[in-house]
């Protein structure tokens, strides 16, 4: 390692031998002008002293890099000192040209506490756009030149800097393209690394984002890493940007919305959303993060202190990472709050390894997993806590907790479970580090039988509460008569339900109402009836009122050191004499993830006249692909543009997007192309615009042949994409094989 | 048993007599290895002759005689045992073999001749005998003859006796040309009859050791942060990546994101990161190294040798690209 003089020496050396490496004098630096930095351009170019200033050089201005006076005479007019030591970039451009193109990557802000604030842009408005978000729609966006390759929007390198009302798009790395991003990336380090002599890229472009939060020069500058630090990750001057804010923007879509209020896909979708690779005290608020190829919020390095609130994450994870937010590295005292998050590829929130303790508050997470199945919420590591959310609608467990690396102390509390494909609460049990258990948990555990269950599981093996019986019976018959007990059951009321069990001595056990069907004896947490702690025996009991007849209830463990069980099998509550009614199922809804703000203003607003159902709809359920392939051919396309208008017209149509094969080549290879051609089908419909949160991938290779034979035509009509709609009331379903590709 | 001899010779020369022997042996009692036994042997005698034209003439068969007689059977059992399954050259392999006379004779003059695997050497002043607890000298000391190593243990084996013996020897670089079998029998004498054991045979499987001319590959997948392709703190493992090498090995990692391979054929080794195994994640970009900017990598694994192969992967925006 290198010491701190011989450190000093290079970099005294390395200012002496590039004398416009720093540019910024040092009393300058000492004692920053605030300015305030009005954009009236939406060009951008080479720094000149024209009559228009850009968002580059208002960049350059407020880092102190560019100095007023090489601005054209009408340039500074738009800058002027201001008091205080914030500078502000605003922005005063042409009604018609809102659209910043850029052409290479700006500049990374570098001063502290610069604001960037596209809500003054004349227009901005004031009404919210969608009722899950109450921000304006921005009007400022900032998205790369097309055809050209800017890996990143906004870099933020320094501390207290507030970016604030504007839509970033379309910033990412090309991988497949050898040549894009060579000729305009005026920073060009990494295109000079990786791509010496145009070659292919084989490997990922060093991070891109819409925002990436960073250290003073990250990669894929290490002119400062040079060589790499080797206890730590960066050395230790090396200090993360602090205290930024990002509030109001509108990341990885346009400013404009689709007539169901949804965001229209950019013809290149950003990489990630925020990246926080190594910041702290980052506040993410009331933000729309949305379609992206890979995570909406992901973290890095360091992101301690990270809050991320109000926001709407839908659609994000197309491509590659697929969960919506993302958090690896030192993720200590972060918070996620009150955000919704929808329509993702993959888990709502994923905690990769962290280092630190996370809390998930009050998340409506639904519709997600769309891609993999996942966990809502992933946990690795230790005294995270997850309360009062909302998870519906997945293809996977509730919360799942991994054993490897240890994770102990996770408390899940008073949160809404309905509608998932898996337990609730599933800790991981024996160490177990399969593919599924990084996913969606190994399922119900048993009861604790050896003191290294406490060991091998997550939440150190905390028992699951046990029901003295499968069956409660109201407490009806103390009411008395007869007649009270008919309109008891008439009224489908319980007065009241004593409920006694077993659980580890020391918990707290909360129980909940199920909701839905559970063929397994499991049913997700719909709603938290209230706690009861346990005896030194483990025993409790407690009354409970509210309940309806025939409704299950099953219950969570809460040690204070331990953290939460996997819920417990359900009991079912009965009257002494009538037959228990069936429990409720989740109410089927249409899957929205956001729906439209409808001002208050206008009083007299006539109800929508109802929209006339089509008697019969006709709606091809199948498409073919040629063998070993997964693309879309135009004939293909054409039957799925009509699945397309079908479900554009029919908003409440959810559809399980299933690909199968014909029986040659391994299982496994046939579900990975199964797999691909579902993606396929489900990518071409997202870019005619449905909603991702209505589609769900899944791959049953050749498990399910449509034939029997072996012949060409047979092995044809196997190679296909299924569209299961969940209600196809109303639907003629027909099979076409118009696009059938048969081997030669 | 029957058996008839008849002289063909004694016939042309006109000789009229010919003794055909009729033995019968019948034993009675059950036969079991070990027990005395009380047989009778019975005894019958023919003759013919023939008469000077070459006629034959009827046979006359004698009286039956019978003798009862008891047979003390001697039986020597040898079994033999190693410390180990398996070892490897510069180990030290200690034998066992038990001798148990099962017969009812008294078993003098004992000796074991144990045929040593290939490549392995008598380890000097290792042999022990004892008998019942108490040690027993060698008539002389245990040598080694080529393979054939001779102990002669200076104790008679009564009936229902047992003989422990135990030595050690020591695998030589030899030992991985041969196939680890030896061979003990037990000799002695019984009354003035010779009585030899059952073959003992032991197998060791001989591993090549430190003259193994396969390496190791180790290595590692994990989250690059600074992308230098090294794993330094806070860069964690990535479990269950698959690693496919050029002989078809399939390696998945642990779930701290390390594996390894032993038994690798030394040479130029090759392995692939396998990326649909790694949803959400790619190869990570290096910018301090070109040549790792690459799913696979090579390494030259000299004999016996330990190579690594680190894989630096990083969230990826367009998964099955590269």
């Amino acid at each position: 390692m290198r010491t701190l003089s011989a450190y000093l020496t290079a970099a005294a050396l390395l200012l002496a031998s590039t004398g416009t490496f720093v540019p910024v004098p040092l009393a300058q630096a000492q004692a920053p002008t605030a300015l305030r930095v009005i954009v009236n351009s939406h060009q951008d170019g080479a720094i000149a002293p024209d009559d228009q200033l850009t968002l580059r050089e208002a960049i350059l201005i407020v880092n102190g890099v560019l100095s007023v006076e090489q601005l054209s005479l009408t340039e500074q007019s738009q800058v002027m000192p201001i008091s205080g030591e914030v500078s502000r970039i605003e922005f005063n451009l042409p009604a018609e040209q809102t659209t910043i193109e850029l052409i290479s990557l700006l500049p990374d802000l570098i001063r502290d506490g610069i604001v960037i604030d596209g809500t003054t842009q004349p227009g901005y408005g004031r009404d919210p756009v969608i009722n899950e978000l109450p921000t304006p729609k921005p009007v400022v966006a900032i998205t790369p030149r097309p055809g050209v390759e800017v890996k990143r929007g906004l870099t933020i390198t320094a501390n207290n800097v507030t970016i604030r009302g504007l839509s970033l798009y379309g910033f990412t790395g090309d991988l497949s393209d050898p040549t894009r991003g060579e000729f305009f990336d005026l920073r060009g380090w990494e295109t000079r690394m990786l791509n010496p002599r145009g070659l292919h890229r084989a490997t990922a472009t060093v991070p891109p984002a819409d925002i990436f939060i960073a250290h003073k020069q990250p990669p894929p500058d290490i002119t400062k890493q040079q060589p790499p630090a080797n206890f730590a990750v960066y050395y230790p001057d090396d200090f993360p940007a602090r205290n930024v804010v990002i509030e109001d923007n509108w990341l990885g879509f346009p400013p404009v919305l689709d007539e169901n209020v949804r965001p229209v896909t950019p013809a290149t979708r950003s990489a990630f959303g925020v990246s926080v690779f190594n910041g702290t005290g980052t506040t993410i608020r009331r933000n729309w993060i949305a379609n992206h190829d890979g995570s909406g919020i992901i973290t890095a390095v360091n992101a301690e202190q990270l809050l991320v609130t109000e926001n709407v994450i839908t659609g994000n994870g197309v491509a590659g990472m697929p969960d919506a937010i993302r958090l690896e590295g030192k993720v200590n005292q972060a918070k996620i709050a009150g955000n919704l998050v929808c329509g993702n590829d993959g888990s709502g929130v994923y905690l990769f390894k962290p280092e630190g303790a996370v809390a998930i508050e009050n998340n409506l997470l639904t519709h997600n997993s769309r891609r993999l199945r996942r966990a809502a919420i992933y946990l690795m590591g230790s005294q995270h806590q997850v309360t009062g959310n909302q998870i519906r609608n997945q293809t996977g467990p509730g919360v799942v907790i991994m054993a490897s690396p240890r994770s102990v102390g996770n408390r899940i509390q008073n949160n809404q479970f309905s509608a998932l494909e898996g337990l609730s609460i599933d800790l991981v049990q024996l160490h177990q580090t399969q593919v599924y258990d990084y996913q969606r948990g190994d399922g119900p555990n048993p009861p604790r039988d050896s003191h290294n269950r406490r060991k091998d599981t997550a939440n150190a093996g905390v028992n699951a509460p046990r029901f003295v019986s499968r069956e409660f019976y109201a407490l009806g018959t103390q009411v008395g008569s007869a007649a009270n007990m008919a309109l008891l059951a008439g009224a489908e009321q319980a007065t009241a339900v004593e409920i006694f069990g077993t659980a580890d001595p020391g918990t707290e056990v909360e129980l909940y109402r199920t909701i839905g069907e559970d063929s397994s004896g499991y049913a997700p947490l719909a709603e938290s009836l209230g706690t009861v702690l346990t005896d030194a025996q483990g025993k409790f009991k407690r009354v409970v009122t509210g309940l309806r007849l025939g409704d299950r209830i099953s219950a969570t463990a809460t040690h204070p050191n331990d953290g939460t069980s996997e819920p417990a099998a359900t009991a079912v509550i009965r009257s002494l004499d009538a037959q228990p009614e069936r429990a409720t199922s989740p109410l089927a809804s249409v899957p929205r993830c956001v729906t439209a703000y409808v001002p208050p203003a206008p009083p007299a607003v006539e109800p929508e006249p109802p929209v006339e159902v089509p008697i019969r709809i006709q709606v091809p359920t199948r498409i073919h692909f040629a063998l070993d392939q997964s693309f879309i051919s135009p004939l293909t396309a054409r039957v799925l543009d009509r699945v397309a208008e079908v479900m554009l017209k029919n908003p409440a149509l959810v559809v399980d997007i299933e690909g199968h094969t014909d029986p040659r080549a391994s299982d496994a290879y046939n579900l990975e192309l199964g797999q691909r051609r579902a993606l396929s089908a489900r990518n071409y419909l997202i870019r005619k615009g449905i909603a991702p949160e209505r589609m769900t991938i899944r791959s049953l290779g050749e498990r399910q042949r449509l034939t029997q034979g072996s012949s060409r035509l047979d092995y044809a009509r196997d190679r296909r994409v299924e569209f299961r709609f969940r209600d196809a009331r109303g639907l003629e379903l027909i099979v076409q094989e118009e696009d059938l590709q048969i081997e030669r | 048993m029957r058996m008839f001899i008849s002289l063909r010779q004694w016939l042309r020369r006109g000789l009229f007599v010919l003794v055909g022997l009729l033995i019968s042996l019948s034993l009675w009692g059950v036969v079991t290895a070990g027990q005395a036994q009380e047989i009778t042997i019975t005894n019958t005698a023919t003759a013919g002759f023939a008469d000077g034209a070459g006629v034959p003439q009827p046979v006359v068969t004698s009286n039956a005689t019978t003798v009862r007689a008891t047979v003390n059977p001697s039986e020597l059992v040898i079994i033999k045992t190693g410390d180990r399954a398996s070892a490897e050259p510069g180990d030290s392999v200690v034998y066992r073999i038990l001798v148990q006379n099962t017969g009812q004779t008294v078993i003098t003059d004992l000796q074991v001749v144990d045929t040593l695997p290939f490549g392995t050497k008598y380890l000097a002043n290792s042999g022990r005998a004892a008998l019942a607890g108490v040690p027993v000298n060698f008539a002389s000391p245990p040598s080694q003859n080529g393979r054939t190593l001779t102990f002669s243990p200076v104790t008679t084996l009564n009936p229902g006796q047992t003989l422990t013996l135990t030595y050690a020897v020591v695998l030589t670089p030899d030992a991985i040309r041969g196939n680890g079998r030896n061979l003990a029998v037990a000799n002695g004498n019984a009354g003035g009859l010779p009585v030899v054991s059952n073959p003992a045979t032991f197998v060791l499987a001989i591993r090549p050791g430190i003259l193994a001319d396969c390496g190791t590959i180790i290595g590692r997948v994990f989250v690059d942060k600074n992308f230098d392709g090294e794993q330094q703190p806070g860069e964690p493992g990535v479990p269950n990546a698959v690693i496919y090498f050029d002989d078809g090995n399939r390696v998945t990692t642990d779930s701290e994101g390390l594996f390894s391979l032993a038994y690798v054929v030394a040479g130029t080794r090759t392995a692939t990161l396998d990326l649909t195994s790694l949803p959400g994640y790619t190869v990570a970009p290096n910018l301090y190294r070109i040549e790792q900017n690459s799913t696979a990598r090579m390494v030259k694994l000299s004999p016996g040798g330990l190579a690594r192969m680190n894989f630096a992967v990083t969230p990826t925006f367009q998964e099955g690209q590269r």
